[in-house]
């Protein structure tokens, strides 16, 4: 029996639940985690699920958290448009690829403050820079599952 | 002159202003999220428009009990320090905040990279 923790939640794309959610497992992460990788975490599942369910196509978003190993990883799935998942590997690909992390945040905040759309395009960005997790992504068909994974820093409390 | 900037009062996130002594003094409250964006978003302008207005020399931004910011709202913050540092040198303000990150984990990161994009205009406080 696999006895790594793990968290699981399918729902209807609503961007008015992501906060609560973030909260929610927030709590999680403070009562097993170490409390800085918690905070970490808190900001990823945010964005990540916001990210999510903004770009989905109207089908239902999953996250998932799990602990396996000396890894966390959270995932989403959504059904997207073939346009976003582009965007979505072409901005996950780059973030990885960056030879210096802090400068190319940066360059992405620049970027941002000249975006006149009402989007930021930093929510990857910060999962990769603030929240310091690896970021990859696969597609199946329209399906989406975009991963971030980290160390378990601390190990987990008992 | 007095300051002409109403409250915002969101659901999620409330903010309200001061002026003493050439300084403005502005405090948030709540979440910073998708939600409550738009109405970040008219603050801050009127915020922004009312510094240059006033003359002030500093805002200060006390963010201490924001418990979250995302990514939307941060580019807010972001839009209006690259707003203050397209003034004239003359008209700029610098921009102080406070934070809590012993509290708020995400701000120690997030905050520092706002200081770096407008490095001669923010200091953080924590």
């Amino acid at each position: 029996m696999n006895t790594a923790p793990y968290f699981h939640l399918v729902l209807q794309p609503d961007l008015g639940v992501v906060s609560t959610i973030r909260r929610f497992t927030n709590d999680l992460y403070q009562r097993v985690l170490d409390r800085e990788l918690a905070g970490r975490l808190a900001l990823a599942t945010h964005e990540v699920l916001e990210n999510a369910i903004s770009y989905s196509n109207g089908r239902e978003t999953e996250l998932r958290i799990d602990i396996e190993g000396d890894e966390v990883n959270l995932r989403t799935w959504n059904h997207a448009d073939p346009e976003r998942i582009e965007a979505i590997k072409d901005g996950i690909d780059h973030l990885m690829a960056a030879a210096d992390p802090d400068a190319y945040y940066q360059e992405c905040i620049s970027v941002s403050y000249q975006r006149t759309d009402g989007g930021s395009g930093l929510g990857l960005a910060r999962i990769r820079n603030e929240a310091d997790m690896s970021l990859s992504y696969e597609i199946d068909r329209d399906r989406v599952c975009i991963r971030a994974t980290t160390k378990l820093v601390g190990g987990l409390r008992a | 002159m007095t300051l002409q900037l109403a409250n915002l009062e969101a659901p999620m996130l409330t903010a309200d202003s001061v002026v003493t002594d050439k300084i403005l003094t502005t405090r948030l409250h709540g979440t910073a999220d998708t939600e409550s964006r738009p109405g970040l978003e008219g603050y801050v302008s009127e915020l922004h428009k009312e510094a240059c207005r006033l003359g002030m020399s500093k805002v200060v931004v006390d963010l201490r009990n924001l418990e979250f910011m995302n990514s939307s709202s941060f580019k807010v913050f972001i839009t209006w320090l690259g707003q203050v540092m397209e003034l004239p040198a003359d008209a700029q303000y610098r921009i102080h905040v406070l934070s809590n990150p012993s509290t708020h984990q995400w701000q120690r990161r997030s905050l520092a990279a706002l200081s770096c994009f407008a490095v001669d205009l923010v200091t953080i406080e924590t």
